[in-house]
């Protein structure tokens, strides 16, 4: 996926949405930005299909060699599939971010969450700011 | 003052330096309303000699290995420990280091606890082990936490009576406070009876734990429980003895989860009780559920094998509040010492002291119960530890009478069973000699009754 | 001079049909193991252990050792952890057969020498705390802050009353919220301000009366002395709440200041530290903990009490050993003599004399937090230390380990810059921030670039709120010289080149291994 046209949380997820037999699915990963600043992931903990999830609350974690950091969810809804490739790849976060490093993908229950996301310009604003 | 080695020149100078008047002055930063205005309360200084001394005088006041011959077990037991363990644990670069936190500095600790994590898989037969916990009961206590994280929404831990009563508190004890709820299963032919657990069997039980052999000494049929455990979706935890797997089937063979066990009787002391070695390994499934630190493999900047800390992101200077645990440290000296042990004895050695074990205990409760008044109190097969039932209901006094003769003859089951008041348990273990049986089996037959008034005596000063 | 042969793994240097031990002929009659167990509670083959012989062995682990730094070959400055020397009577005593062949479960008449020095510690330690009441069962530091709040939880269950929430400094270690939430509460941060201190403002927004415990780490782990310490123990208890010591930092306040003066209600020890019990490569530790009048009910039990007893019902009832036919028990007049000389002023034979006794009848008790007594082979250790100091002693041993990080700090801080300032307790954080930016040289290059030099390194990258930070805590047992050879050092090597400090060390037996791999796949156990 191309990342200029995907949306972007506060706390670095990235999401595209798309709509599949008039339901909404958000595929989310997150942005090569967050990659490069948890340094070297060694462990994903994917949620497991099926979970309901809440826009602003942490639904899964990655894991560097001495850090913990939580994915949050950017909208309500339930986990319909997760990248079961990713926890043996993932160098592919670091490769390939917006495309096979994509980590879950989500039926969207209530579209609220969307509103809060930025787009790429302003991600990358948010970007340049946290790294100073 | 011994350890200090400032002189008072030095300690001028470094006032000098630092830019105070006075030793009292860096103290400055406490409020002078919060300062002792004396000295403590303690005794004063004893030179080396005169603590010697003291020592000497204080430990001559216990009835010890060297003065008494010791038939006591649940969960402590006089097994030997050879000269290789003592010499390698007194090595000052093992016990006067830290934590493995700068890995360079550090691998010959990094590499002994590898080692031992690959000595308790071999042993037990499960997948992983973690570089130890404190003692055996508070590692069935964590891992009955591990248990109830991995099965989330299970909220009851199966416990038979036959598990060690200090275990099953200290479990009650860790379960208090949190959404989890300890339910004990009698056990009055001295093992867990598979019926009775099917029966409390549900989906709201996250883990049964069973100890093998049990705290009387007596096996569980670990088979039927791990299979009735398993089939109802929850964890088996078995609570095993590690000089018991030189002749018994592992934990791993009998499908446990979690292994855990008092791991003490791998070369370290009894000394009245702790410090002790909490051994756990478990599942691989489990791995990241697991309380304490890892070791593992991995290569330097150069590509030379060598060993860090891992997978420490579960632990609580990471993870804090989610930590998988509040342990920090591990017994890492007694982790030691059972990697010597066990390399020590070797397959052989193991097997041969667990031979030892099960046959001088046999034999032992069948010379005692040659008399009327003994008897096993349960019918069950047995390893190293049996249940003896005094039938003039007089344990107390005829222990203190086999005490006077130089025999600690068992352990009254009075303070926990008291529907074994008439009951006292027996460790039999590699080091006691034909001689020493048969003179214990002596000093109990022989205990007069007669001194049964004294414990009343005691009771009032 | 490096032996790599013998270091090899256990699982390589092992040749089938090699053995070290050897156990007794069984003295015995053996009977077949099918008659004594049931078949399918028996092992099909023995475990795979490696067997070597008892040189092997021997070369083996010595060798290893040599690949540890450690406190008795190094300055081992390594904050929090409180490295100090590690004495060697205390070792001694520990290992004598009258203290380390005590089984827990013998009858308390056989263990009167045992329990007079725990009893005595449990005096001992309620004394340098200024708390009335101990513990000695919790085995390490953590599992005592675990009993204190589970105490502090029986204690409001007592009253009542529902509190959820422990507040926990930001700078705290990080059991300090792990043990919360094992014990059921909620674990809340509480800010510290740039100076090091508890924020007054923050933890005014977040003491309620739902907080049931305040843990506070004093002196920090900053190596600060918390200058609003009664005013925090105040505004705590006035809400109702109890005010928990991580008792980590001990060795600075030793004899100086009693914690239940600066409104502690609770503490643990960790006596491997603050009195010297070897740390053991990672442990064992011990946690015992002291607590005030009002918590003394609900500590663990058993607790050791102290009666008199008169002298001739002590005679019958624990040294009748008349009728014994071997000579294996200590005689009753040494026994007698071993009392009198231990009690001098108790000797007479119709005065009473000290009986002490495991009291178990405690109603309000937690329970237990592992199996038998404590740690008691650490707490021994302990003993000796508290016992050879004296009073003036263990106020020397505090004067020092201060003196000795103040003279460090001021060595160091013109390389090292120390935020919270000039003056400290028994350590200091230092940042290398600076160095960081202007030469590349992070905390890290600085503490592998150390051990070239001979010196453990200090913890680094923690407090996580000082960047760069690395902790110092030289402690009492090292003298003026090791010191400035030390700041020498820190200095010289910021005068060497970044690529030669980011490689570094260059002369241990490995360097800088890959941890991401070791995380990534994990290998937890010899498969070769």
């Amino acid at each position: 996926m191309n990342p200029e046209e995907l949306q972007y949380a506060k706390t670095h997820e990235w999401v595209a949405v798309a709509e599949t037999d008039g339901e909404k699915i958000a595929t989310l990963g997150i942005s090569a930005f967050a990659v490069e600043a948890l340094t070297d992931l060694v462990y994903i903990d994917l949620p497991e299909v099926g979970k309901q999830v809440t826009a602003g609350e942490p639904f899964c974690e990655v894991e560097s060699v001495k850090a913990v950091s939580d994915i949050y969810a950017p909208v309500d809804g339930e986990v319909v599939a997760v990248n079961e490739a990713l926890p043996d790849a993932l160098e592919t976060l670091g490769s390939d971010p917006y495309g096979a490093g994509w980590i879950a993908k989500l039926k969207i229950s209530s579209e609220a969450g969307l509103g809060e996301l930025m787009d790429h310009a302003a991600y990358e604003k948010q970007c340049s700011e946290e790294a100073h | 003052m011994p350890y200090l080695y400032n002189t008072p020149e030095d300690q001028q100078a470094m006032l000098d330096a630092i830019g105070a008047d006075s030793l009292e002055d860096l103290f400055a930063p406490i409020p002078a309303a919060l300062q002792l205005d004396r000295s403590l309360d303690l005794p004063p200084a004893l030179s080396e000699i005169e603590m010697d001394h003291t020592l000497r005088t204080l430990a001559a006041q216990n009835a010890h290995g060297g003065n008494s011959v010791c038939f006591l077990g649940g969960g402590s037991y006089d097994h030997f420990i050879p000269a290789v363990v003592d010499t390698i644990g007194s090595r000052s670069e093992f016990y006067t280091s830290y934590t493995p936190y700068q890995p360079e500095a550090s691998q010959g600790n990094l590499q002994v606890v590898f080692e031992y994590q690959s000595l308790i898989t071999r042993l037990t037969g499960m997948d992983v082990s973690n570089a130890s916990l404190y003692d055996g009961a508070s590692a069935t206590a964590e891992a009955t936490l591990m248990a109830a994280s991995a099965t989330r929404t299970r909220k009851k831990i199966l416990v038979p009576a036959s598990l060690h009563p200090e275990y099953r508190a200290t479990v009650a004890t860790y379960l208090k406070n949190l959404d989890l709820q300890l339910i004990t299963l009698q056990t009055p032919t001295g093992v867990l009876d598979p019926d009775l657990l099917a029966s409390a069997l549900d989906d709201s039980v996250a883990a049964v734990v069973l100890q093998q052999p049990n705290f009387f000494g007596c096996l569980e049929d670990a088979h039927r429980v791990s299979q009735l455990t398993q089939a109802a979706g929850a964890l088996l935890i078995s609570a095993f003895d590690p000089i018991s797997l030189g002749i018994l089937q592992p934990p791993g063979a009998y499908g446990a989860n979690i292994a855990v066990a008092e791991g003490h009787g791998l070369g370290t002391p009894m000394s009245y009780g702790g410090p002790y070695l909490g051994i756990l390994a478990c599942d691989q499934k489990l791995v990241r559920r697991m309380p304490g630190r890892i070791v593992g493999e991995t290569v330097d900047r150069h590509g030379k094998r060598c060993y860090v800390l891992t997978m420490q992101t579960r632990e609580q200077h990471i993870r804090r509040e989610k930590a998988t645990s509040n342990v920090c440290t591990n017994q890492g000296l007694f982790a030691l010492r059972a990697t010597v042990y066990l390399s020590q004895l070797g397959p052989q050695g193991l097997r041969e002291t667990a031979q030892l074990c099960l046959q001088k205990s046999h034999y032992a409760a069948k010379q005692l119960c040659q008399a009327d008044r003994f008897t096993l109190a349960f019918d069950q097969p047995t390893f190293k530890e049996f249940v003896i039932r005094d039938a003039e209901n007089n344990v107390a006094s005829l222990l203190q009478s086999a005490q006077r003769a130089g025999y600690l003859a068992g352990v009254p089951l009075a303070p926990w069973y008291p529907e074994l008041a008439d009951c006292f348990l027996v460790a039999v273990t590699e080091k006691r000699t034909r001689a020493e049986i048969d003179g214990w089996v002596q000093a109990l037959t022989t205990a007069q009754g007669a001194c049964s008034k004294r414990p009343d005596l005691m009771a009032q000063p | 001079m490096r032996n790599t042969r013998d270091t090899q793994s256990l699982f390589e240097l092992s040749r089938p049909g090699r053995r070290a031990a050897r156990l007794p002929a069984c003295d015995v009659p053996e009977r077949e193991i099918t008659d004594l167990l049931p078949a399918d509670a028996v092992r099909q083959a023995p475990p795979e252990l490696p067997e070597l012989s008892e040189p092997q062995i021997i070369r083996h682990f010595v060798n290893l050792s040599t690949q540890n730094m450690s406190v008795d070959t190094h300055f081992y400055p390594l904050g929090s952890c409180t490295m100090k020397y590690n004495p060697k009577r205390n070792e001694r005593a520990a290992a004598m057969p009258g203290f380390a062949e005590l089984h827990p479960y013998q009858d308390e008449s056989t263990l009167q020498g045992m329990l007079a020095i725990l009893y005595e510690m449990q005096e001992m330690l309620q004394e340098i705390s200024g708390l009335p009441a101990c513990s000695l069962q919790p085995a390490a530091g953590a599992q005592g802050e675990f009993t204190a709040l589970l105490v502090a939880a029986a204690y409001f269950q007592d009253l009542g009353e529902t509190r959820t929430k422990i507040l926990v400094p930001d700078n705290a270690h990080g059991t300090n919220p792990a043990s919360a939430v094992m014990a059921g509460f909620e674990a809340v941060t509480v800010q510290t301000s740039a100076a090091g201190y508890v924020d007054m403002e923050d933890l005014a927004a977040k003491l309620d009366e739902q907080v049931a415990v305040l843990m506070i780490t004093n002196p920090s782990t900053l190596g600060l002395f918390e200058p609003n310490m009664q005013q925090i123990a105040e505004q705590v208890h006035a809400v109702g709440g109890l005010v928990y010591l991580d008792g980590a930092n001990m060795n600075a306040i030793l004899g100086i200041t009693q914690p239940g003066a600066f409104g502690v209600d609770m503490q643990h020890y960790n006596p491997h530290k603050t009195f010297s019990g070897p740390h053991g490569g990672g442990g064992p530790g011990a946690g015992p903990i002291c607590v005030t009048e009002k918590l003394a009910p609900y500590l663990p039990a058993p607790i050791i009490v102290k009666e008199l007893r008169v002298a001739k019902e002590l005679r019958v009832a624990s040294c009748e050993s008349r009728e014994r036919k071997e000579s294996r028990v200590t005689s009753c007049e040494s026994r007698e003599q071993a009392t009198a000389a231990h009690n001098p002023q108790l000797a007479t034979r119709n005065s009473k004399l000290p009986y002490f006794r495991l009291d178990t009848n405690r109603p309000k008790s937690i329970g237990r937090v592992r199996a038998f007594f404590g740690n008691v082979g650490v707490l021994l250790r302990a003993y000796v230390y508290i016992r050879t100091h004296g009073p003036a002693g263990l106020r020397r041993v505090a004067e020092n380990a201060v003196l000795n990080a103040n003279y460090l700090l001021s060595r160091v801080q013109h390389i090292l810059p120390v935020p919270q300032g000039n003056r400290c307790m028994h350590e200091f954080v230092a940042s290398a921030s600076e160095l960081k930016r202007q030469q590349n040289i992070s905390a890290m290059d600085l503490a592998k670039r150390l051990l070239d030099y001979g010196y453990h390194a200090p913890t680094v990258y923690f407090p996580l709120t000082v960047p760069e930070a690395m902790m110092i805590e030289p402690t009492e047992s090292e003298g003026k010289e090791t010191l400035d050879a030390f700041a020498e050092t820190l200095f010289r090597i910021t005068e060497e080149s970044a690529e030669l400090l980011h490689e570094a060390p260059h002369t241990t037996p490995v360097s800088r291994p890959d941890e991401v791999r070791a995380a990534r796949q994990p290998v937890l156990v010899w498969n070769g």
